[in-house]
């Protein structure tokens, strides 16, 4: 079923936007146990060249080390965190600087040929955070209501067609341009007919899961000159099967739904608020008002700032 | 008597609805309080009863009743109204997909806009919409009437076989097996009846400009017409 949502804060300012991202999802925790992920844009503060980057690593003597040697031999380490989390991993955090955005990606996969190491995601403009479990724990483990921002987007998933872990949990990120993500309810069944085309640009793909597929096209989109609104309106035409998403850029929010509407989503907006999200308790959650939309089949809506 | 108040908050939609048909069995007006858009709410109700939600409803809202009267006076999310045999659920705000889906009897009323397939499958029964109603509402329609206040979106009737969807609006386009006729004296009246005691008071020249859409064809996929009873 899945859980989506997403906020922006109008004026562009910094706002609690964690603490509003994580009641929504809460309100939503019955669309999905299974895991839970935020993308918080706007807090992060870094410079111009600084990246943050997220790796789960394994509980295991010496396995830390060897992930910081490898950071370290790329890019010297500028700050670091390590934050417990459940089954015998942790999430090692730590900033880097590099010269362009084009290293990042060649990084990632760099820590990701270590055993037992995954690289979550790398980001300049928003912090991701994704985990295993319910909400409520997730926001205790990693303080989210405490994170600031300009808008965010989240979800909660029930699992359908690929396995349940910490990197398979969504948003899903891109790196064909800087700070993309997408969360989603539903199913691409067109997947290999819009992933053919992207890995013969070039792309790469690093999992069989179909949101990933669609940040990559979303991103894909965008490095093409596609305006957000646009991206979307062109993705509910090529892509098949029951879907409603929502995309998350350094300068916005969109959401788009299947041309036959067989997932829910809706929205709402205030002159200091728009949200998105499956289902109107989690709308509430930032907004009082009656006033409620629903996407309607093969529309695409978004929020920039 | 006095009225009953269910406080939802804190409970989760089985134990709203243990205490709403154990409430039902005494009592002729339920109050549910701080329903913040729960799921199922009056699901299966058969009692006559009053049921006032204060606040939005979620998905299925008043799914299965028979004869109960119920009264959301926010929005309602997918499928409100359900299966419903008997009753009414009246939605002060807007509703998701498939409102009235498949109703056998009974009223089901939406003030604002309603989102796709609304009335889907229904057999009978009355669905009123007082806004807009999206794509394919009426699909597979087997009996009863839709009444649209507003505009129908795209694939109107779709694959339709009894019944007749009243749009004062505009249609955007319309579903296979469905065409569209002008209303007569007898449609209009019928309108009238319907449409007043839910507070829609339209003047006279209003019911001029309801078209219907009916079908073309009660056997359009296979089979004769003239099998038909």
């Amino acid at each position: 079923m899945c859980g989506i949502a997403g906020v922006v804060f109008k004026d562009g300012k910094i706002h609690p936007v964690g603490d509003a991202l994580t009641k929504m999802l809460d309100a939503l925790q019955h669309r999905g146990p299974d895991s839970a992920g935020f993308a918080i844009y706007g807090g992060l503060g870094l410079l111009e060249n600084e990246y943050l980057l997220n790796i789960e690593v394994k509980e295991s003597p010496g396995l830390l080390e060897e992930v910081k040697n490898t950071v370290n031999i790329s890019t010297p380490i500028k700050k670091e965190e390590i934050i417990p989390s459940v089954e015998n991993f942790i999430i090692y955090r730590c900033k880097i600087a590099l010269n362009s955005f084009s290293e990042l990606k060649p990084l990632i996969m760099r820590i990701d040929k270590i055993d037992d190491v995954i690289v979550l995601n790398g980001s300049h403009s928003f912090e991701m955070i994704k985990d295993v479990g319910l909400v409520k724990d997730i926001a205790a483990r990693y303080n989210t209501q405490d994170k600031m921002g300009t808008h965010a987007i989240g979800h909660t998933r029930f699992s359908t067609e690929s396995i349940v872990d910490r990197y398979h949990a969504h948003p899903f990120q891109s790196y064909i341009i800087p700070d993309i993500t997408v969360v989603h309810n539903g199913q691409i069944t067109n997947y290999w007919k819009i992933r053919d085309p992207l890995e013969r640009k070039g792309h790469i793909f690093e999992t069989t899961n179909d949101t990933e597929c669609i940040v990559h096209y979303i991103a894909d989109k965008l490095n093409e000159g596609y305006k957000l609104e646009e991206a979307l309106e062109q993705s509910v035409k090529d892509m098949d099967g029951p879907f409603s998403y929502i995309v998350g850029t350094p300068n916005g929010v969109g959401i788009a739904k299947d041309q036959l509407g067989l997932r829910p989503g809706v929205l709402a907006e205030n002159d200091e608020v728009f949200a998105i999200a499956s289902e109107e308790v989690a709308l509430r959650e930032v907004m009082d008002t009656h006033d409620i939309e629903q996407i309607s089949p093969g529309e695409a809506r978004a929020y920039t700032i | 008597m006095q009225d009953i108040i269910i406080y939802a908050q804190n409970k989760t939609p089985r134990e709203v609805n243990q205490d709403l048909k154990q409430f039902a069995k005494n009592n002729k007006k339920i109050t549910i309080k701080n329903p913040n858009a729960m799921h199922y709410m009056a699901a299966g109700l058969t009692e006559p009863v009053e049921v006032f939600i204060d606040g939005s409803a979620g998905y299925f809202v008043g799914t299965m009743i028979h004869g109960a009267k119920k009264h959301v006076n926010g929005n309602a999310g997918w499928f409100p109204g359900d299966n419903m045999t008997d009753g009414e659920l009246i939605i002060d705000g807007s509703a998701g997909d498939g409102v009235g889906q498949g109703i056998y009897g009974g009223t089901v009323v939406v003030k604002k806009d309603a989102g796709s397939r609304t009335g889907e499958i229904m057999k009978n029964g009355n669905i009123i919409i007082g806004g807009n109603s999206g794509f394919m509402s009426g699909l597979f329609m087997m009996g009863g009437r839709i009444i649209i206040l507003g505009d129908i979106s795209d694939d109107a009737g779709e694959s339709i076989i009894r019944g007749a969807i009243y749009v004062k609006g505009n249609i955007k386009s319309l579903g296979k097996n469905a065409k569209v006729e002008e209303i007569n004296a007898e449609d209009k009246k019928e309108l009238m009846e319907i449409l007043t005691p839910h507070g829609f008071d339209l003047k006279d020249d209003d019911y001029k400009n309801f078209k219907k859409i009916v079908p073309r064809s009660k056997r359009p996929f296979y089979g004769k017409e003239s099998e038909e009873g």
